[in-house]
């Protein structure tokens, strides 16, 4: 069991003025059976109305919409948590099961998976370590060679990624082995942006591995927002109207 | 026979009726090699006629159809009953396209998933009516019916006079009732994607007979979780019930595919919340999936505790090891459906293919088993139509919209599609069909 305070921030800066801008954040941490969330304050610049709802998921949304012309739309959370990874949880859903859109394998994935399958055996906690353990030597951690967009199958062609690439490709091999497996969005002390990981069931509550630094997750991750994938984890979703318009996004993050 | 003969001739020229609905402007559009036409959909004289005893059944079947079809999908997007006991196997539910596990925990206003359905029919050769398939998603129309009527009437009024033919005018006010019902406060919309829309005259003609207002996406916004319509004069109304004419992967860019131009950012969160009613629920593809439509019968007996009342067409699914048997041993006289395609594309009857073609095609089903469905031919009925002076007999079907609102009621009306094509069973207006009006007789 250990105390966590977190906190993050992301300034969003548009070169002109845009309008008619809807958003959902899925920023607030979740409270779970592993993580008591003690404090929690959430501040967005300029001020404006939003709304709170927890998804199918079990995420929470922050959902807002600016009429207004505005140049800048700033967020931050802040606030502590008590972890306790020694405790379970057990929301299972059976969607996690099969393969979605970031996960879905192609021919070179599935073949991966064909020539490691064979050493891929005991108890899904076992089947996890061996399948982050071949990632973490077959695929390589670089920034800069993928985005927000990039499924599984693209990242793994590349043999390089950041966290969420790593999280994607574990996904679709324990999906391919038969394991649920959720991507997990959150907080780690091991990084100053946001990080991602995963959970695989073990039959009966789940388990969390961190791919990227191929090791187990223990007190010092707070999650914030789970899913299929990424995408139903994005941590913030926005149409705006405007003139051509580049944005600018900060991010900063820190669990102390 | 004779009674067909005597409304053709009461009906009078088919002409007159199409040059009318021209001038209506009664058009449906067809995307072909990426451009977009808009076409008419010509219309035969001779109404198919169904007789009140056939009614009388018909509604009765198709209302428990939809009632356990609305069970159905209460169920999978909470407890999922009938896959823990082992009616459904998961992989059809999980695989579907059709299901949205965005939608999981969302009840909709007085769990109606369904509320306007439209189920295919056909009537077999002896006089027996099978189902084809259910459309849960946005089945579209039912304003050719009602306008074809409307100008019938014009056209020949003494047909009306001298028969008992249930009046289909009700339509209206069945579906503001059904709006009605889901309605959590404000004013009644239809969202239309605009007139490039295959289905854009039936979207304006709805939103005229049901008093609601015809909208655009960009005219809408979703603020504290409450979806409202800009007014001309810069204000804003809220709109409480909104019967989209969109696909669900386009409705909310922030929760479904975020490249959508189409839709309504947050529009899931208003939902959600049960600050609108969405019409038909968001995740009902999982239901009209022709995987599912197998389990139908099945859900049926579940849910309700009934024996089904209408029949499905026989269906084998290949992911079961006995049905793949017998589907290779009678490729040749089967018609196999591809369960993701629509509109009539993705229908192969195997006589059609050459050696090579069912050999190709025996490959992929193997491959892919859970892609097909296949299904027996059913001979079904031929209708007469006009063909310039001939009277020719062509391949039919029948849509029936049954609507659920406070209760599940059945539109004594319905779009019978037939084929111009003298050798073709696909009847879809994508495909080049036509329609005639439906009547249904009160005795």
């Amino acid at each position: 069991m250990k105390r966590v305070n977190f906190f993050y921030a992301t300034k969003l800066t548009f070169d002109d003025y845009v309008h008619d801008h809807s958003f959902a954040l899925r920023i607030i941490p979740l409270e779970t059976d592993t993580q008591h969330i003690l404090s929690c304050s959430l501040n967005i610049a300029p001020y404006i109305s939003t709304q709170q709802t927890v998804d199918a998921f079990g995420n929470n949304v922050t959902a807002g919409y600016m009429r207004d012309d505005h140049r800048f739309l700033d967020f931050e959370i802040k606030g502590s948590a008590q972890v306790d990874h020694t405790k379970h949880r057990t929301d299972y859903m059976p969607c996690y099961l099969y393969q979605s859109q970031y996960t879905k394998p192609d021919h070179a994935l599935k073949v991966f998976y064909d020539s490691i399958k064979k050493k891929c055996t005991g108890t899904a906690a076992d089947k996890a370590e061996y399948i982050c353990n071949i990632l973490s030597k077959t695929v390589e951690y670089g920034k800069g060679s993928t985005d927000t967009t990039t499924t599984a199958e693209q990242a793994f062609a590349l043999k390089k990624g950041v966290c969420q690439d790593f999280s994607h490709i574990l996904i679709s091999l324990l999906r391919m082995e038969g394991i649920a497996a959720r991507y997990i969005a959150g907080l780690a002390f091991c990084d100053g942006e946001t990080h991602s990981w995963v959970e695989y069931w073990t039959g009966d509550h789940w388990e969390g591995i961190d791919p990227a630094n191929n090791c187990s997750v223990n007190d010092d991750y707070i999650v914030i927002s789970q899913g299929r994938d990424f995408r139903d984890c994005a941590i913030d979703r926005g149409v705006m109207f405007g003139k051509y318009t580049k944005q600018l996004q900060l991010v900063r993050s820190e669990l102390t | 026979m004779t009674q067909q003969v005597q409304f053709t001739k009461a009906v009078g020229n088919a002409n007159e009726i199409n040059e009318l609905l021209r001038r209506y402007g009664v058009k449906f559009g067809i995307y072909k090699n990426g451009t977009f036409n808009e076409q008419f959909f010509p219309f035969d004289p001779i109404p198919r006629v169904i007789t009140a005893e056939d009614f009388q059944s018909m509604e009765k079947g198709l209302a428990q159809r939809v009632n356990a079809l609305n069970e159905f999908l209460f169920d999978i997007y909470h407890e999922k009953k009938i896959v823990r006991d082992g009616i459904i196997p998961e992989d059809f539910i999980y695989i579907s396209k059709g299901y949205l596990a965005e939608c999981e925990g969302i009840t909709p206003k007085n769990n109606v998933y369904s509320h306007i359905s439209g189920i295919d029919l056909v009537q077999a050769k002896d006089g027996e009516w099978y189902i084809l398939e259910d459309n849960l998603r946005i089945p579209s129309g039912a304003s050719y019916p009602l306008i074809a009527r409307d100008l019938t009437r014009i056209a020949a009024p003494q047909a009306f006079e001298e028969n008992p033919i249930i009046d289909n005018r009700g339509y209206a006010e069945l579906l503001k009732e059904t709006m009605e019902n889901v309605n959590c406060g404000g004013a009644r919309a239809i969202l239309t994607p605009g007139r490039y829309n295959a289905a854009y005259f039936e979207h304006s003609y709805l939103a005229e007979l049901t008093d609601s207002v015809l909208v655009q996406n960009d005219e809408l916004f979703v603020e504290d979780n409450v979806l409202y319509h800009h007014t001309y004069s810069g204000g804003k109304s809220r709109i409480g019930v909104l019967y989209r004419r969109i696909a669900d992967e386009y409705l909310d860019p922030l929760t479904f595919l975020p490249e959508s131009l189409i839709g309504i950012p947050n529009l899931m969160e208003a939902y959600r919340s049960g600050n609108v009613g969405i019409i038909n629920a968001p995740g009902n593809g999982v239901a009209d999936d022709k995987g599912i439509y197998y389990f139908v019968p099945k859900m049926i007996k579940y849910y309700l505790g009934e024996e089904p009342i209408l029949k499905n067409a026989p269906t084998y699914l290949p992911f079961y090891e006995e049905d793949m048997k017998y589907v290779m041993a009678h490729l040749d006289k089967l018609v196999i459906k591809d369960v993701a395609e629509a509109g009539g594309y993705g229908v192969v009857f195997g006589r059609d293919l050459t050696k090579e073609k069912l050999e190709e095609f025996r490959q992929t089903i193997i491959a892919e088993p859970r892609r097909f469905i296949a299904q027996e031919v059913i001979d079904f009925l031929d209708l007469p139509i006009i063909e310039g002076n001939k009277t020719v007999m062509r391949k039919a079907d029948l849509r029936v919209f049954v609507l659920s609102g406070a209760e599940t009621k059945v539109w004594a009306s319905g779009l019978t599609r037939f084929s111009r094509n003298p050798d073709s069973f696909v009847v879809n207006s994508s495909q080049g069909g036509g329609f005639k009006d439906t009547w249904v007789l009160s005795r």
